[in-house]
């Protein structure tokens, strides 16, 4: 009985969405690629600017190549957390084995992380497909759960395995300045090269969302039953959109590592700093959008850091008191981010506004 | 053999905890189907609670619960009105708000305690029973003692009562319950709460037994969920078993394998059957759908 409701409901739904196509000036509502590409061209040039503006204030200019990388990571999430609605908490999982990777690549036989960084990406994507495989069984909070324990899994391993991980005392990076080590004096090159990231980072994502492939994320993520009775092989759709998420999140492990020149098990697996941080910070700016992930990290990184540096000071912890108190928050109050505030205020009328994952309700997917 | 023996007694023991812990979130996720990331805060909350209680008026935690496990329950009810209410029909952003209540909980203890770890284990902790040749911690016993009453009690409610009934009946149609005249939210309400209180006398149980500090209920809550899911969702003897499932294969793989290896093995264990059968082991076949399509 229920079932069938919900198919009405999602049946209606397309039929309001073919009517509005049908009302609106069908320019505006299919985007062309030479239309993404030039919208793709302007938002870089202002995602360019911070660097541009910040790049003599020292103090600054680091937490400007850190938000870059954490936003660019967040885009990569929201390929499959957001686009696909399946909420990995276990994206750490993929950031160390780009960490790790780079490091030890690096550190003993002195490979280049400009040569390792696509290479290893590809072992990454290619162990998302190896965990997920099993793991798409599972819906909504058993996906959720089951992904955090693969996190919790490496996090044991990477303990254990000291002779590749260097175990609790983590690995250290040698520092040998150069551009051929990805190793820079000059702090503001890390932003430069971390905005290269991140335009990339869009830019797939971008390709992703209008491709194919994109419409049929968003196909399982709104009703998988439905998507899988319209031929959609939603395995297929959720290891790729997976494969693409994890690549990219490797190479932000990579970039990670060159960065901070040290890693070790705790920095790479902390949920509230890696693995719910990405879904965090696109929750912030809005799930399921290209740009809410760089939103959520351009204010929550450099927020999180005056925090950081305010507060803890006198009171341990009081920092990601007020980051919990904020998720909190986000989830009551703002659920679309907040893309989808201005969206709300600002957009245009004849825009059929995608529903984002949230606002559907968990009727076939259980999303 | 003997050895054998032993480990397995301890892991029997480490299963009673896991079991313990577990039992709340039982009710909370595998009956009401509320993805709740905060639950180990709530024992840690216990554990606090029953430690101020200790030091402060010299109560020990073994009548020190009867005050401690309701307040945390209070604070149950409370976190599902503001939070979990509204957000009902949407486990994802459950997900993200109980663990943002996780993280909040963990850091206000820890600028409260500025990040020192306490305890009151001292000479209880050590008090052990010997029959023949293996030794039994008491304060562990006591708590696998607790476990099982607990979970029998629990069995009893849920079965016989008409309050445990009605849990029940909202966990299978939230809309037929209703119209049998069930108040659906004052169900949750209740149900959340008695899970919550749960959660704060596992707390005082454990006070005994660990050293108490902010990040103490983190260890707990992946190994509550394992449990969970493991036993078979919402029942009330699968989570018994799931625990101490869990406790011993943690205790056989440290001894056989590797300390350090001991969590990662039954995550494997607990990984396998979550895909295999995900309604777990004593659950019914199916029941982690069901329980998401009723929610709207």
């Amino acid at each position: 009985m229920n079932k069938t409701k919900d198919a009405a409901d999602t049946l209606s739904k397309g039929g309001t969405f073919a009517d509005q196509a049908i009302d609106a000036d069908s320019s505006k509502l299919i985007e062309t690629p030479k239309s993404l590409s030039f919208k793709y061209l302007g938002c870089m040039v202002l995602l360019f600017l911070p660097v541009l503006l910040l790049a003599r204030y020292p103090q600054w200019i680091n937490i400007v190549a850190f938000t870059y990388l954490m936003g660019a990571v967040a885009v990569a999430w929201n390929i499959i957390g957001g686009f696909g609605g399946q909420f990995s908490l276990g994206h750490g999982v993929f950031f160390s084995i780009g960490a790790y990777m780079t490091a030890a690549l690096f550190i003993n036989y002195g490979l280049s992380p400009w040569i390792t960084i696509f290479p290893i990406a590809l072992v990454a994507g290619l162990v998302s497909v190896l965990i997920s495989w099993p793991t798409f069984r599972l819906r909504g909070p058993f996906f959720a759960i089951a992904t955090l324990a693969f996190n919790e899994v490496m996090f044991v391993l990477a303990n254990h395995f000291d002779s590749l991980t260097g175990g609790p005392r983590g690995l250290m990076i040698p520092f040998k300045a150069g551009f051929a080590n990805m190793i820079f004096t000059e702090r503001s090159y890390y932003a430069y090269l971390m905005f290269g990231f991140a335009a990339f980072s869009v830019g797939v994502s971008v390709v992703v969302r209008y491709s194919r492939l994109g419409y049929y994320l968003l196909a399982v993520r709104e009703d998988e039953d439905c998507a899988r009775a319209c031929g959609i092989n939603v395995l297929n759709v959720k290891l790729s959109g997976m494969a693409i998420s994890a690549m990219l999140t490797s190479m932000g492990g990579t970039l990670f590592t060159m960065y901070l020149r040290y890693i070790d098990p705790p920095t790479l697996f902390t949920m509230s700093d890696i693995g719910v941080k990405f879904a965090l910070l696109s929750l912030i700016g809005g799930i399921g959008t290209i740009a809410g992930p760089i939103l959520g990290a351009a204010l929550i990184i450099p927020f999180e850091n005056y925090l950081r540096t305010e507060l803890s000071n006198g009171l341990p912890g009081s920092n990601l008191a007020v980051l919990g108190f904020l998720m909190v928050l986000a989830a009551l109050f703002m659920k679309k981010g907040i893309y989808g505030l201005f969206q709300e205020k600002y957009g245009k009328a004849n825009k059929p506004a995608l529903p984002t994952p949230m606002s559907v309700k968990p009727g076939g997917g259980a999303t | 053999m003997d050895q054998i023996l032993n480990v397995l007694i301890i892991g029997l023991l480490l299963g009673g905890i896991y079991g313990l812990v577990s039992i709340g979130l039982n009710l909370i996720f595998g009956v009401v189907r509320i993805v709740n990331f905060a639950q180990g805060e709530l024992v840690m909350l216990g554990m606090y609670g029953s430690y101020f209680a200790y030091t402060q008026f010299n109560i020990s935690p073994y009548l020190s619960f009867l005050v401690v496990a309701p307040l945390v329950g209070l604070i149950g009810i409370v976190i599902q009105r503001f939070v979990i209410q509204p957000l009902r029909a949407e486990s994802n952003m459950q997900i993200f708000a109980t663990f943002g209540l996780l993280m909040m909980f963990q850091n206000i203890m820890l600028m409260v305690t500025k990040g020192e770890a306490y305890s009151i284990g001292g000479e209880s902790s050590r008090w052990s029973l010997s029959v023949g040749e293996l030794s039994l911690s008491v304060v562990r016993l006591i708590v696998f003692v607790a476990v099982t009453l607990i979970t029998v009690g629990l069995h009893i409610f849920l079965n016989k009562t008409l309050t445990g009934k009605s849990i029940r009946a909202v966990t299978q149609d939230k809309l037929g319950a209703r119209a049998m005249g069930i108040n659906v939210e004052r169900t949750y309400l209740l149900t959340f709460g008695i899970g919550a209180t749960l959660a704060g006398f596992a707390g005082a149980m454990l006070t005994p037994i660990y050293s108490i500090t902010p990040g103490v209920g983190g260890n707990f809550i992946l190994a509550a969920f394992a449990v969970v899911v493991l036993g078979g969702l919402g029942s009330v003897w699968g989570a018994y078993l799931g625990g101490l499932i869990v406790g011993v294969v943690e205790a056989l793989a440290g001894y056989y394998i590797d300390p350090v290896l001991r969590s990662a093995v039954w995550f494997m264990i607990f990984l396998v059957v979550l895909m295999v059968r995900p309604s777990g082991l004593l659950g019914m076949v199916g029941a982690e759908e069901v329980g998401f399509r009723e929610q709207n």
